[in-house]
């Protein structure tokens, strides 16, 4: 059981993160398709959504280390 | 997971394969920025000149593009100092690991580093007849290292919030209406907290990674490469991540939007 609930945790997290992250990447590329001039600062942006973002898997992925070897 | 050589002093465990990784990125970072500013040029820069100016320009570019540069100036030398420091500590770890195997118990000094307790907990694992202790690592992929850079910046967010702008800041706790207050206070302790936690998470799982590829054998030699150059593209994202991050908060807590 405890592999089971590793597994969930991780799949889980990266389930949500990846539509998440993909929301905010193919937004900002729509974004700068649009406004080529605004480039730099819309990326930056984007980093800092992805970096917020990518916490949720890791910290998934974290407790799900814990889980396992905890 | 390979055990760490500890220290124990009292209550506290000190981490020796952590500290004395801290340390050489610390000697490293420091040569490579001494050597970069030795025979400074105006008509003929050296090549490593170039690339700190480029470093030092970038980070101006990121200071900049979250606060005004009046209140940003002063965190541009602590900007360039983090970052510089997670990227070669992120870095450290992917070239090679360095794991010694012990069966029996390691002192120095008169103090314990690797107790026979934790060798004995190996021995009796399956397929193990030694226990491995791991020397070299990225220091990095150590939650209290990391959430200590994190804790500088949690300093600097309070310490300037109540220096340069003190009604705002504190103003900003009980808004938009003081109900609020806890949900605040849990914001604030959470931003280092997930600062310290990404950048860890991060960087172990990278070198996990790179440890389950080398299961595989020499099959594993071309995956491992592609692997190694993406973790240097992930060491350097969350080096980016970490710093551009504090600078929001930062200026988040700094600077006050004149209506």
């Amino acid at each position: 059981m405890e592999a089971l609930a590793a597994a969930i945790a991780v799949g889980l997290g990266a389930l949500g993160a990846g539509l998440g992250n993909g929301m905010v990447v193919s937004k900002t590329v729509e974004s700068m398709s649009r406004q080529p001039e605004l480039r730099g600062p819309l990326q930056t942006t984007m980093f800092i959504g992805v970096g917020i973002i990518e916490v949720v898997p890791l910290i998934g992925a974290v407790i799900a280390f814990l889980i396992l070897f905890g | 997971m390979p055990e760490s050589p500890k220290l124990n002093i009292g209550i506290f465990y000190f981490d020796l394969s952590t500290i004395s990784m801290f340390i050489i990125t610390g000697v490293i970072l420091f040569i490579i920025a001494r050597l970069a500013v030795r025979n400074l040029s105006v008509e003929n820069p050296s090549k490593l000149q170039n690339v700190m100016e480029w470093v030092v320009e970038f980070v101006h570019g990121m200071v900049a593009s979250t606060m005004p540069l009046h209140i940003g100036k002063r965190f541009i030398s602590i900007a360039l100092a983090l970052i510089l420091f997670i990227f070669i500590a992120n870095l450290l770890g992917l070239p090679f690991a360095i794991i010694t195997k012990h069966t029996e118990e390691v002192t120095l000094f008169g103090y314990t580093l690797v107790s026979q307790e934790t060798i004995d907990k190996w021995l009796a694992k399956d397929g193990y007849d030694h226990a491995p202790v791991l020397w070299w690592k990225s220091p990095t992929a150590d939650l209290s290292v990391t959430l200590g850079l994190a804790l500088v910046t949690f300093f600097l967010i309070h310490y300037n919030g109540l220096k340069l702008n003190r009604t705002h800041y504190l103003r900003h706790y009980i808004e938009p209406y003081p109900i609020f207050l806890p949900l605040n206070i849990i914001k604030e302790i959470f931003k280092p907290l997930t600062l310290g936690l990404r950048l860890f998470a991060n960087i172990l799982a990278g070198e996990i990674m790179i440890k389950v590829i080398i299961m595989a054998g020499i099959f594993g030699i071309p995956f491992l490469m592609a692997w190694q150059g993406f973790s240097i593209f992930i060491g350097g994202l969350q080096a980016f991540v970490f710093v551009i991050l504090s600078m929001v908060y930062i200026a988040q807590a700094t600077v006050h939007e004149e209506q």
